[in-house]
């Protein structure tokens, strides 16, 4: 099993796709809950059959889940649920201001396509559930991606969005009584604007308009968003945990994505290489030569992964976690794949 | 004048990215000029192929093998530059915030400058490539057909002007089977396979397009290799070899063609790339 700081609150589990991430999460959230703790585990994109092992749907709801000792939660995130949550948590007390932004056509196309959109909403639901203190640990299992800087870099893309600037340029627009100077600076948003509706239509202009001026109000309550998510994933309660494969294309990805997590000042202790063959030795010579160079490959695999991150000025454990045939199957398989987990290598600098 | 583009597609973590650098690298030997690029804010292959800073300007590799990077915005850049001639107006028009936010949130339009780069040779839109052939490590499974889909959903949805027309054209070199090939990278595993069958049906009958299939990192072990071995190293890999052998036969059931790559055990990826280049012939 992997070891936590005893203060961390929060665990996301980063890493690219392919390498068994969400399963780990899953696994690591019932051997938590097991040592008797209160554990809500949020997934993106389950595979059916650990949906089915833990009983949810990708309804945005918190399902609890029977674990022996502890209490355990999952939720697969809906991010159309979350972004409106976010959209009616930041503006309570004028419902009708939230109802004309979901309402807006642009709206419902951004809420699912806008990129970096899944890392938003994972990000906004992460917060919101690490901030109501209803958990000791909450995991989050990031969206698949090819680069996990997607995810740290999300909520600036956004925020970009929500900028003043552009609601401001939609009004001058439609306005009358803007001077004369003012309607001069404006010919070349006009020609802009002419030269969009050309190629998307008057309709889309007007909803575009309809759009920023109506998101406008959300522009300071993203900004304490955004803090507070950057807040919450500097913090040091927020621990990362890196899950790799063994594999050449890993290698220095894992490398760099290291690098660039520390020097962001997020807090890598942990890096879990997934689905190592629990078959491999390095004492033992085999009677069939291709058996014994796929054992070589895979241990050099691995000490070229350890000698990968070496180098850090932080403390990182390289874990390994054997390969499971049916290792999602219930709950109880689930945790003893957390329990078989098991450290490699304390490497620093 | 690209003669051919390869989208190189399948489920994460099954080596589409090292496959589509071999591809590159066996098609560069022939002798056409390659350019082998990804569909990415950042570039793998300059970590993976261990090269200087790889961006949207190529950089040579290897004797005919050029690396590039294609983002959404620098292809929809290079587009606008070329049909607005200067570059300030380009200025104009797209770097202010609204444009900005308009090319950020806009459904389709990403998808719509990267399909547009991938066949503007055969269309004569953009600056001329001086490649025969363009290998791109495109998306994985999931995203890739939506990627396709969005040519013709946005000519649905625009019918007039430039960008119905330009959405039309894009859409029919794409289903050009002389100029576009999909390379569809599947592991002997039963999820994986599942997921590349349900594509390869789903490209043909919606697309016409007949993708070629790699089935990569087969274990290559005899029965007569395991009779020795220890019990629980016998009985692992007597399930792999199960899992790989249904695998196969689902394939073979379907008549679905599979080019054989045997799981190589080389470390060094651009060694790996020229030994997996050798199994990558038609």
């Amino acid at each position: 099993m992997i070891e936590l700081s005893k203060d961390t609150k929060t665990l996301i589990c980063i890493g690219t796709g392919g390498v068994g991430k969400t399963t780990l999460a899953a696994a690591l959230a019932v051997s938590i809950a097991e040592q008797g703790k209160k554990v809500l585990v949020l997934t993106i994109d389950p595979s059916q059959r650990l949906a089915q092992t833990l009983g949810i749907k990708p309804d945005g709801e918190i399902h609890s889940i029977a674990v022996d000792k502890g209490s355990l939660s999952a939720a697969v995130i809906n991010h159309h649920k979350a972004f409106e949550f976010f959209i009616r948590s930041a503006t309570e007390d004028n419902p009708e201001a939230a109802n004309a932004l979901v309402n807006n056509r642009l709206y419902q196309q951004l809420s699912g396509r806008l990129s970096g959109s899944q890392e938003f909403t994972s990000l906004i639901t992460l917060y919101r559930y690490s901030s109501s203190g209803d958990f000791d640990l909450v995991i989050l299992d990031t969206p698949p991606s090819q680069h996990t800087w997607n995810f740290l870099r999300a909520p600036e893309k956004i925020a970009a969005l929500f900028n003043e600037g552009i609601s401001q340029w939609f009004r001058d627009l439609n306005s009358p009584s803007v001077g004369l100077l003012k309607k001069a600076l404006n010919f070349g948003t006009t020609q802009v604007l002419k030269a969009l509706e050309n190629l998307t239509g008057s309709q889309f202009i007007k909803e575009l308009g309809a759009f920023f001026q109506a998101v406008q109000k959300w522009q300071a309550p993203l900004e304490n968003y955004v803090n507070n998510s950057h807040r919450l994933l500097t913090s040091a309660t927020t621990e990362f945990v890196l899950v790799t494969a063994l594999d050449p294309s890993r290698l220095a990805e894992a490398q760099k994505l290291s690098r660039e997590i520390m020097t962001q000042g997020y807090r890598l202790k942990s890096i879990v290489i997934n689905r190592v063959p629990d078959w491999v030795t390095d004492t033992q010579q085999f009677e069939s030569e291709r058996i014994n160079q796929l054992s070589q490959y895979f241990l050099d695999l691995q000490k070229l992964l350890i000698q990968s991150v070496t180098g850090f000025k932080n403390k990182l454990k390289v874990y390994k976690c054997p390969e499971m045939v049916q290792n999602e199957s219930d709950v109880k398989t689930l945790s003893k794949t957390a329990q078989l987990i098991t450290e490699i290598s304390t490497v620093s600098r | 004048m690209v003669k051919k583009v390869h989208f190189v597609t399948g489920k994460g973590g099954g080596g589409k990215s090292t496959l589509a650098a071999a591809f590159a690298y066996k098609i560069s030997q022939t002798g056409a000029r390659t350019l082998l690029t990804e569909f990415n804010d950042q570039s793998f292959f300059e970590d993976f192929l261990k090269t200087e800073k790889v961006s949207y300007s190529p950089i040579n590799f290897r004797t005919q093998l050029d690396l590039a990077l294609w983002s959404p915005e620098s292809c929809l850049k290079e587009y606008a530059i070329h049909l607005l001639k200067v570059e300030s107006l380009y200025r104009l028009f797209f770097e202010n915030p609204v444009s900005k936010s308009l090319i950020q949130i806009a459904p389709g339009l990403h998808e719509l400058a990267l399909l547009g780069k991938a066949t503007s040779s055969p269309r004569e839109h953009g600056p001329v490539m001086k490649y025969d052939e363009i290998v791109i490590d495109s998306y994985s499974t999931g995203h890739f057909l939506s990627l396709l889909r969005a040519p013709s959903a946005m000519a649905q949805a625009i019918q007039f002007g430039p960008m119905g027309e330009q959405s039309r054209g894009i859409d029919k070199w794409l289903r050009n089977s002389d100029f576009t090939k999909v390379k569809v990278v599947s592991l002997p595993e039963s999820l994986p396979a599942t997921e590349s069958i349900e594509l390869y049906e789903q490209l043909l009958s919606e697309f016409g397009i007949k993708a070629q299939v790699v089935m990569n990192k087969l274990w290559k072990i005899e029965n007569s290799h395991l009779q020795k071995l220890p019990s629980t190293v016998q009985s692992h890999f007597k399930n792999k070899m199960a899992e790989e052998s249904e695998a196969l036969a689902r394939f073979s059931s379907k008549s679905i063609p599979l080019l054989q790559v045997p799981l190589i055990t080389e470390v060094d990826s651009v060694k790996l790339i020229e030994k997996i280049s050798e199994y990558l012939n038609d």
